[in-house]
């Protein structure tokens, strides 16, 4: 098989020192753990997480975000390493976080809530009322500016969501599942969005949705179980699709599928997955090699 | 309006708090009114335990911050804003309850209903800090109610440590008692804040 299922550091032929470099990372989320080992390291452009519910995407984005401790490994965001408290501040202030459920105090406006997060991120006050003003446009909200949070709707609040992540014009940008409840005509929009942000900003975006992928990403991460399962470009990721054959309706969930059952191939015995369909079951593909250390 | 420390003090109430601070002041003065305290001093007890209970709840849940996940990520460390908030609450209510008691020469005045304040609001910050704020209030009521039903007749030597909402103001061992729950309890929210009340508690 032609794709090679996971390379720890990619070079980046060109680029710049990438933005996120992650080595050795492990996280707990409670009792178990969420992340084991993960090296990667993220340059310039839309990075798409893809993997099943519980796989550790948003225990990898909350480390990012420096909201998370990890347990172990390194983590270097813009130069700085991330466990050193001192240099956190510096990092923040060109981070843009939109967590799955973001929490919001209910009197405020669209316009006084991105505003708080401008504030949060030491914007000099000048320069707060257009870049608010900017964000919010950005994310299509123009119109609602001065309407209450609470009183949009579900896509909407997701794209206030947006819209304060980006009102500081991060370097670094991070999405969890940023287009659940948009709608398909949303989605187009949040995706052009993406592809400007990706231009000249490091944007890590974890989803469920193959197109957003297809459509969005110059880079696929795929994270099962706590590790890395595969990394490629959504081209390539769709080529695995095709030649391992893997069940679904589009190309990269061929891919994704394909690379998830070659990833588990080793403790497949131990653990037969729910949601693996049953006429599928047997012709499983010479598994191109797992990630296991 | 989209100034920082504006927003900040919206998004924790803090208009809201403080009239609710001012109309627990009111309630303490219809409170102490009429109560003929001459007679016995001890009849302000009520007065000088509970008004500092419902303040320190007041506080309490003002710590409370709907966007903690988003909050995380400030670029500025936490803390000063929190010691700021707390102890602006704090010494308010302080003023603002001894002010209803004030004119009253009485062990159970003014200065009983500052020791009060400031234990009370302590145990609703560390309460914040371990249990949630918006939970804060909880161990509060609980503990000063149990003293002030528990108290009434305990006799032994350890009742000015634990039952110190209902000493006199002369007993200094409550006032150690209310100093350290003050320290540990601020101490406990300023470095962690109120616990997260979201999914990622």
């Amino acid at each position: 098989m032609s794709t090679a299922p996971y390379t720890a550091s990619r070079p980046a032929p060109g680029t710049p020192a990438a933005a996120i470099r992650i080595a050795g990372l492990r996280v707990r989320h409670r009792r178990t753990v969420a992340l084991d080992s993960v090296d990667l390291d993220f340059g310039t452009g839309v990075h798409g997480l893809l993997g099943p519910n519980g796989a550790g995407k948003t225990s990898l984005i909350r480390v990012l975000a420096t909201v998370a401790e990890p347990a172990g490994g390194r983590v270097e965001i813009l130069g700085h390493d991330i466990g050193d408290h001192r240099r956190r501040g510096e990092v923040r202030r060109h981070l843009g976080y939109l967590p799955q459920d973001f929490g919001y105090y209910p009197g405020f406006t669209v316009r006084e809530f991105v505003a708080y997060v401008a504030w949060l991120k030491e914007m000099p006050a000048d320069r707060v009322p257009a870049a608010v003003e900017r964000a919010v446009a950005r994310v299509g909200l123009a119109d609602r500016i001065d309407a209450k949070v609470r009183g949009l709707s579900g896509g909407m609040v997701r794209r206030v969501g947006i819209a304060q992540a980006v009102v500081n014009d991060p370097q670094v940008l991070l999405l969890d599942e940023p287009t659940a409840g948009l709608d398909p005509e949303q989605r187009v929009e949040f995706r052009e969005l993406l592809r400007e942000l990706g231009a000249s900003s490091t944007v890590v975006v974890s989803t469920h949705l193959v197109e957003d992928v297809a459509a969005a990403c110059t880079e696929v991460t795929l994270v099962d179980a706590g590790r890395v399962a595969y990394r490629g470009t959504p081209a390539s990721l769709a080529a695995l699709g095709e030649s391992a054959g893997g069940p679904g309706d589009h190309p990269i969930e061929r891919g994704y599928t394909a690379a998830l059952r070659a990833h588990r191939a080793p403790d497949e015995r131990t653990e037969p997955t729910a949601r693996t369909e049953p006429t599928a079951r047997t012709d499983r593909p010479s598994a191109s090699g797992g990630t296991t250390r | 309006m989209t100034r920082g420390p504006l927003l900040y003090a919206r998004s924790r109430t803090l208009p809201r708090t403080v009239l609710v601070l001012g109309a627990t002041t009111v309630l303490a003065v219809l409170g102490a009114r009429n109560l003929n305290a001459y007679l016995d001093p001890s009849r302000q007890v009520p007065v000088v335990a509970l008004a500092p209970l419902f303040a320190a709840a007041v506080i309490g849940t003002s710590l409370h911050s709907a966007s903690d996940e988003l909050d995380r990520t400030a670029v500025r460390p936490w803390w000063r804003r929190r010691l700021v908030h707390l102890t602006a609450l704090t010494g308010c209510a302080a003023v603002l309850l001894a002010a209803t008691v004030y004119g009253h020469p009485s062990p159970f005045g003014p200065a009983a209903m500052v020791r009060n304040t400031l234990g009370c609001a302590g145990l609703g910050a560390g309460a914040a800090a371990l249990l949630g704020a918006r939970l804060s209030w909880l161990p509060v009521f609980g503990y000063v109610s149990a003293v002030y039903v528990g108290s009434a007749n305990a006799r032994d030597r350890l009742v000015p440590v634990w039952a110190w909402p209902v000493q006199p103001a002369g007993q200094h061992t409550a006032w150690v008692t209310a100093a350290v729950l003050l320290a540990a309890g601020a101490a406990l929210y300023v470095v962690r804040g109120a616990r997260p009340e979201g999914r990622h508690a």
